[in-house]
């Protein structure tokens, strides 16, 4: 046998490479960089004792925990409820019922979040639980559809080879597609949590607090540097949130991909 | 079946805010276009840009939607532009991506060719590049519409207009007769022009695409 | 070729028959076959006879509609699917290589269903790596996407044979690859083949491949009714209806080159070498002495390198890098390649002779024209002989 030829091993674009760059280096440099600027231009500030009454380390604090709260449970809720369902519905028993659950998923974008989450919370009623509820309801449809895409885009000759070699359905799903679609499911839940931290933010109407707090208080009593605050706190927040499941996801992806 | 009642008594009134409400989305999609679209096209034709154009238009989808519109109450006060600026960003990024993926998709052969036959680079771009590249364009512009629409009933909050209002009217009298229907019927208004707006998008791209590659 | 005598037989195929759902016709209609123990068995057909659908019924991949399968005398029609298959490698038809796996956990992918110790199956990766001629140490961790695709479809090979399955479907297993390392691919399953004695079913619309692989050839039609089973010679000789003849072509004589491989005639072996390290003198005075106007210039693992005449060892000063001289010795074929690839190497070469080497680019000798010649005439006479004598005995039988 003749010399091997050389490994063909893709080279990224230049252009994607900085961006991944820019958003590895650049998004932590750029959050921090905002909210430290906030902070010194607040601090600068003689604070009415309007502004006093929310302005304040506990109410800060306790409205960023009730949105860390909101947005943790309904995503965790969301994942156990939609990776199963999205499983379930591409088994070989349901597959005909796929194009019919993503198609209703799809039509169900249509329906604005603000209206989702005030019908939701009619029904399960006001504070954190039907809040809970509501966000559920708007982010499941990212994390269901992508669970489906992600397998069903799975090549249908690897599904093959694996059962020609005598895998099981079950061990095809477990050793072939399931790792296979763990990109576009992570993809999913990052959309998924980005909506939740957002939605959230309107919680503050259904009496379950949050950061909309702060920013709604603003408005209301118009004050600008509430509203910043509010408006920084939040968008860092969601910045974040992105970043780190960025991060994660790229290292929770199978390799070779 | 007072549901049935309310929209009888109230079809006027959401009729009218359904008129708002896309009124507040074609501004602010129009806007979205004049500064996404030129954007793109700086992206694609300076690559150095690409990252920052791409990036920045990112984080604008990142941020909460309430964070958005509210941030630019300090600057425009309560009313419509807010919610118009907030709007208009958020709508930025799937048209600048779109018009970068649209104009990389033009084949290099196309380029090439009207670069020979002595095509300067805006003659091409507006004869040749943007035109291949339109139908791509135009589906980042729809999903921005489907996306702004429904970011739009959030308007009300800042004091804007459109149906977000009869949602927050219901909201406030929650607890009262009949505010149910308010939410009710706000939300299905919003999923009604939603579902217009696609329409619409269905017959532009069919009417705006050069037919040879229809 | 390998010759195998015992004629133990490996499957049966009874009747088989595949009507997919809402189809009128059946894809695969009545098909009965036997395979015979480590004989390589090739159907040939073109795009839609039903190949790929005649092979997957075999491990169940597709459930027949009726009809039996038995293998190694063992009625396996409604046998438990996934034991089945074990037993049975496949190489299918788009390589699907799983790549989110190594090489090696590709590779091991059976062993590890079937339970073998982490130890046993690292040696059987190492060992198959070394057999399809992929350095282990080097690729062992790698993608499937850091390989190129000759690379990847020899691995989808290996990965069938790990557990050691007697029987090896195999679906156009060199299908998308470029000529050259076509033919080097096929070789090199030649060559594994004559170690391991598989039974295998291969699966190409070529038939030139076909005839150089095969030990029986199973020409198809559609709906995969066989229009004739028989050995590469027998039908390039005498095939059985125009259908056959239309499929095998024009040129069915030059065809016939593929059937003897150069292992199997007369080569030279008696062409002076020498190395690039000896003395000027020591050279030419080897050439004087043989009957060869040049000689071949081998590099440290005796490979090929110049062809070097004697006007160039005399012109040539001391000192002069040897390497140098003469001309590049091109046109190099392995043993199991055929006269046909020999021909063609041979016409384009520098010396006007194919040089044979081995696996690992040995030199072993040349072949000429002459003995290439040689061969077609003592095949033509063989083959008339035996076809005269089968004529005869049919007839003494009616
Ligand atoms: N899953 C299926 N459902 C319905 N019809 C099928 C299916 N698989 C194959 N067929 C049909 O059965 C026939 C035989 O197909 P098969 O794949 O066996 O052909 P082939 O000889 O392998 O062709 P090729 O050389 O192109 O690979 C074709 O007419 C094909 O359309
Ligand atoms: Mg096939």
């Amino acid at each position: 046998m003749a010399v091997a030829p050389a490994p063909v091993v893709e080279t990224e674009s230049k252009q994607s490479q900085t961006r991944k760059k820019l958003a590895l280096f650049g998004t932590p440099i750029f959050i921090i960089t905002v909210l430290l600027a906030t902070y010194l231009w607040i601090s600068s500030l003689e604070l009415d004792s309007i502004e006093m009454r929310v302005l304040n380390k506990e109410v800060l604090t306790e409205s960023l925990m009730e949105h860390l709260y909101l947005t943790g449970i309904s995503t965790a809720l969301v994942i156990l409820i939609a990776i199963p369902l999205g499983i379930l519905v591409t088994r070989p028993s349901l597959k005909r019922a796929t194009p019919f659950v993503l198609g209703l998923a799809n039509a169900g974008q249509a329906i604005p979040s603000f209206g989702l989450l005030t019908i939701v919370v009619i029904w399960f009623g006001i504070g954190v639980q039907g809040v809970i509820f509501g966000l559920v309801a708007y982010s499941t449809l990212p994390i269901l559809r992508n669970t489906m895409i992600g397998i069903q885009q799975v090549d249908k000759s690897l599904i093959k080879a694996a059962r020609g070699m005598g895998m099981s359905t079950r061990q095809v799903l477990a050793r072939v597609e399931m790792p296979l679609a763990v990109p576009v499911m992570l993809a999913g839940i990052r959309t998924a949590l980005i909506i939740n931290v957002g939605t959230a933010t309107l919680a503050t109407f259904f009496g379950a607090g949050g950061l909309g707090f702060v920013i709604f208080n603003g408005i209301q009593l118009n004050r600008d540097p509430v509203l910043v605050t509010g408006v920084v706190m939040v968008s860092a927040l969601a910045l974040s949130v992105d970043y780190l499941a960025g991060v994660i996801g790229r290292l929770a992806s199978p390799r070779g991909l | 079946m007072d549901f049935l009642d309310y929209l009888s008594r109230s079809g006027d009134n959401l009729f009218e805010l359904s008129l708002e409400h896309i009124n507040l989305v074609l501004i602010s999609m129009g806007l979205a276009i004049l500064i996404g679209v030129p954007l793109g096209i700086t992206a694609h034709r300076k690559t150095r840009w690409n990252p920052i154009i791409l990036s920045g238009a990112g984080i604008m989808l990142t941020i909460p939607s309430l964070a958005l519109l509210a941030i630019f109450v300090p600057i425009f006060g309560l009313g419509a532009p807010p919610a118009i600026a907030g709007l208009t960003l958020y709508a930025l990024y799937p048209i600048i991506s779109n018009t970068v993926a649209g104009l990389q998709s033009v084949s290099p052969a196309i380029v090439k060719a009207s670069r020979g036959m002595g095509m300067g680079s805006w003659r091409r771009l507006a004869k040749v590049e943007l035109p291949l590249a339109w139908p791509v364009i135009i589906t980042g512009v729809r999903v921005s519409t489907q996306v702004v629409v429904g970011i739009a009933a959030i308007a009300a909050i800042v004091g804007g207009p459109g149906l977000g209002n009869e949602i927050f009217r219901g909201l406030r009298s929650l607890g009262s007769p009949g505010a149910e229907n308010l939410v009710y019927g706000g939300t299905l208004a919003v999923v009604i022009v939603a579902y217009l707006f696609d329409a619409a998008f269905i017959l532009i791209r069919r009417f705006t695409t050069p037919r040879g590659i229809r | 070729m390998s010759t195998n005598s015992t004629s133990e037989v490996m499957i049966e195929l009874d009747e088989l028959t595949k009507t997919f759902p809402g189809q009128s016709v059946p894809a695969v209609d009545k098909l009965s076959l036997t395979i015979q123990k480590g004989e390589i068995v090739v159907f040939v057909g073109p795009s839609g006879c039903g190949k790929t659908t005649s092979m997957e019924l075999i491990n169940r991949l597709i459930e027949p509609t009726s009809g039996r399968i038995i293998l190694e005398g063992e009625d396996v029609t409604d046998a438990q699917v996934d034991s089945l298959r074990r037993r049975i490698g496949y190489v299918i038809q788009e390589t699907g290589l799983f790549p989110h796996r190594t090489i090696a956990q590709n590779i091991a992918t059976v062993p590890g269903m079937i339970g073998w110790k982490k130890g046993r199956m690292d040696e059987r990766v190492d060992e198959l790596l070394g057999l399809i001629g992929m350095e282990p140490s080097q690729y062992r961790d790698r993608f499937p996407k850091e390989l190129s695709g000759g690379q990847r479809q020899r691995v989808g090979v290996a990965r069938a044979m790990a557990a050691d399955p007697p029987v090896m479907l195999m679906d156009e297993p060199f299908g998308a690859i470029d000529p050259i390392t076509r033919e080097r691919l096929q070789n090199e399953f030649l060559r594994l083949q004559a170690q391991i004695q598989k039974t295998v079913v291969f699966v190409t619309h070529d038939i030139d491949e076909a005839i150089k692989m095969g030990d029986k050839i199973v020409v198809l039609k559609e709906q995969s009714h066989i229009a004739q089973f028989a050995s590469p010679e027998e039908i390039l000789s005498s095939p059985a209806d125009d259908y056959v003849s239309d499929f095998i072509g024009q040129g069915a004589s030059l065809k016939r080159l593929n059937l003897t491989r150069i292992r199997d005639i007369e080569m030279a072996t008696d062409t002076p070498t020498g190395t690039a390290h000896e003395e000027l003198s020591t050279l030419r005075q080897r050439l004087a002495e043989s009957p060869w106007s040049t000689m071949m210039i081998l590099d440290d693992q005796h490979r090929p390198m110049r062809w070097v005449g004697g006007r160039d060892l005399n012109r040539a000063n001391a000192g002069e890098d040897i390497a140098k001289l003469g001309l590049p010795a091109t046109a190099t074929v392995e043993p199991q390649a055929t006269l046909s690839d020999a021909l063609n190497e041979l016409i384009t070469s520098n010396g006007g002779v194919a040089i044979v080497v081995d696996g690992s680019g040995v030199f072993q000798g040349v072949v000429d024209i002459e003995s290439i010649l040689t061969a077609v005439r003592t095949m033509r006479e063989e083959n008339s002989q035996f076809y005269l004598a089968q004529k005869e005995i049919s007839e003494a039988i009616d």
